[in-house]
């Protein structure tokens, strides 16, 4: 036995990333994006419209290849991996919220929480009795046995971010998860993934609100497919 | 670059109960696009049991009759008289006995030219359709070969067809009001009173003309009538191994003059014939349900492509999840298989239940076609999976980064 000093790579790392799109001629969104989210960061991506921060985190959530460089999830390449090993690694150390929240209009919040889950193979009592301690955690514990329908929109989206935390990701990426809401609600959303940041969440937000975007601990700034600043507040 | 290892195996799984469980959540989510769907299949699949079902109770019940008829009967006709002069010969019971050894005379109709009627008030117009036929001492074994009973009072006997009685087949008795025998009632044929001496039951599928059919004595009937002693009828027995030779010799016995007219037939071929008929019939509109059944998977598949294009953002949150590209494929599979099985369940349900409903209107045997109740549901569960197939593969290609974007 030997004390070994071991570096704890980066939660994520894009390196060199670029894509480009089929076209005439072709579409070069990223243009060699270099970035690093370590542990416990809570990142704003921030970026207007067309600039590119949506693929970037299509690049981040391995939703898809980039066409050259290297996504890098714990250290490991994931770009080159097969659809299993992939959709493995988004479902294991990935967490996801969208604007539209995408929950299934059918399960209650609980069970829609409890799809989380569903991928890793654990049994539907231990998906439920996690999607309830999640739910609570994000201030939705008198709401577990609503469906989507009878929920506001704030609501609608806690419910995604609970599913999110489940099976406790590396990192959760959320895009524009504000989107869809008003100021007031945007606020509160923007509170809870602070608080879940000081639990030790590591989270991405892209935005293309700056004000939002100030709020947060470290901001990337992106334009034009390209990394113009990238900052970390000092408080 | 050591820390450029390959990633750790995350593997994705998914219980067979939850790809079970997500497949049902598709269905019950749009319960009544579902229900539309799976009709489709349901009325495939409840024609062709019902089809099957109605045909063999109805083939069961020939089977019946043919075995209680016999197969050892032949009926001889005088034909149409369409080429020739169809008549047979005055002496023709006698001779063809007499003539054929294979041959046993049992009886013969004799057309009467009279009209019957209740009494002499009602005018000889009114007759009602029935008509008079007229049998002699020797064919008093008329019901035998015709497969008839009686329904109240008696057959003629020696005595009875010496003398103005009349039995009645079903429908002539309700034409002429004869609902009982008590008070001895009596008809009018042609101006001579007729006691009614018996009823014979209804004749459902063979004979149904002696249901209309009033008979009287051969011997009343020349004396009152003038009727000549030319058959129009005759009612026979044959040894089976004999009725082919019985059937060439028979047409020159009984009509030298036009042998081609004379039309032998055994009662039961009728019989055999429709039994024929319906199975054909069967077929073709076997082959109309398989048709709609068809119809109905392509349904299915219309439906489930649909449904891939519009839950694009489920199938995108699905893989953002881990769900992998079969993962996604299954799911869809399995449920436009389970969408197909409910209509097969359903139809199989509403067919056995169309079978039944017969067989208790028709009083019939209800036949229930096992075989083609697991054609059913087989077909039903193959269609599924193949109407599946399609748009199973079109959800599984979609890119995840593509599907969780809102649709353009």
């Amino acid at each position: 036995m030997s004390w070994r000093v071991t570096e704890v790579p980066a939660v994520l790392e894009l390196r060199g990333v670029t894509k480009s799109y089929d076209g005439d001629p072709p579409i070069e969104v990223l243009k060699g994006i270099d970035l690093t989210i370590e542990e416990g960061e809570l990142v704003a991506i921030v970026g207007p419209s067309g600039s590119g921060k949506s693929t970037l985190l299509n690049m981040m959530g391995a939703l898809d290849r980039p066409t050259s460089g290297d996504v890098l999830i714990d250290g490991a390449v994931v770009n080159g991996l097969g659809d299993s090993s992939l959709s493995g690694v988004r479902g294991r150390r990935l967490g996801f919220v969208f604007q539209q929240f995408h929950l299934l209009a059918g399960l209650t919040a609980t069970e829609n929480v409890a799809t989380g889950l569903l991928y890793h193979g654990s049994s539907a009592r231990e998906r439920k009795a996690q999607a309830r301690e999640a739910l609570t955690r994000v201030g939705l514990g008198h709401r577990l046995d609503q469906k989507p329908g009878k929920l506001s929109g704030g609501e609608r989206q806690r419910v995604a971010i609970a599913r999110a935390l489940l099976g406790d990701p590396a990192i959760v990426l959320a895009d524009e998860p504000t989107g869809n809401l008003d100021s007031t609600t945007t606020g509160e959303i923007v509170e809870l993934f602070l608080e879940l940041n000081q639990q030790g969440s590591t989270i991405v937000m892209i935005t293309h609100d700056p004000d939002l975007a100030r709020s947060m601990p470290r901001v990337v700034e992106i334009l034009d497919g390209e990394i113009r600043l990238d900052q970390v507040a000092t408080s | 670059m050591t820390e450029l290892a390959t990633a750790p195996n995350h593997r994705s799984r998914l219980r067979l109960v939850d790809v079970v469980s997500q497949a049902l959540l598709g269905l019950t989510s749009r319960k009544l696009r579902t229900a539309l769907t799976a009709l489709g299949i349901s009325i495939g699949i409840a024609s062709l049991i019902s089809i099957q079902g109605i045909t063999e109770a109805n083939q069961a019940e020939a089977r019946a009759e043919i075995d209680a008829l016999g197969s050892d009967f032949l009926f001889i006709t005088a034909g149409t008289g369409i080429t020739e002069e169809a008549e047979l010969l005055p002496y023709a019971p006698d001779m063809l006995e007499t003539h054929l050894d294979a041959l046993e005379y049992v009886a013969a109709l004799y057309p009467v030219d009279a009209r019957a009627r209740k009494n002499e008030l009602i005018p000889e117009v009114q007759t009602g359709g029935v008509t008079v036929s007229a049998i002699t001492s020797t064919g008093l074994d008329l019901l035998e070969p015709v497969n008839g009973s009686v329904a109240f009072g008696r057959f003629h006997d020696a005595t009875s067809v010496e003398v103005p009685g009349v039995v009645l087949g079903s429908l002539a008795a309700e034409r002429l009001g004869i609902r009982h025998l008590v008070g001895h009632p009596t008809i009018n044929i042609s101006g001579h009173q007729f006691a009614v001496i018996g009823v014979l039951n209804e004749f459902e599928t063979l004979n149904t003309d002696l249901n209309r059919t009033a008979i009287v004595g051969l011997s009343v009937a020349q004396e009152l009538f003038d009727t000549p002693d030319t058959p129009s009828a005759i009612y026979a027995q044959v040894q089976p191994e004999q009725l082919d030779e019985a059937r060439d010799l028979i047409p020159a016995q009984a009509n030298p003059a036009a042998p081609g007219e004379v039309a032998v037939s055994r009662p039961t071929e009728a019989l055999e014939i429709r039994e024929v008929i319906d199975e054909t019939f069967a077929r073709i509109l076997q082959a109309l349900a398989l048709i709609v059944l068809a119809v109905g998977g392509i349904g299915i598949a219309n439906i489930m492509v649909i449904s891939v294009i519009e839950r694009r953002g489920e199938i995108g949150l699905r893989r953002s999840l881990g769900a992998t590209r079969k993962h996604i494929a299954s799911q869809f599979v399995i449920e436009s298989t389970m969408l197909s099985l409910l209509g097969g369940v359903l139809g199989v349900v509403i067919g056995v239940g169309i079978v039944l409903g017969y067989a208790q209107y028709k009083s019939f045997a209800a036949v229930i076609p096992w075989y083609w109740l697991s054609v059913g549901v087989a077909a039903a569960f193959a269609l599924g999976a193949i109407a599946g197939l399609y748009p199973a593969w079109r959800a599984s290609r979609l890119e995840p980064a593509e599907a969780v974007r809102p649709a353009a």
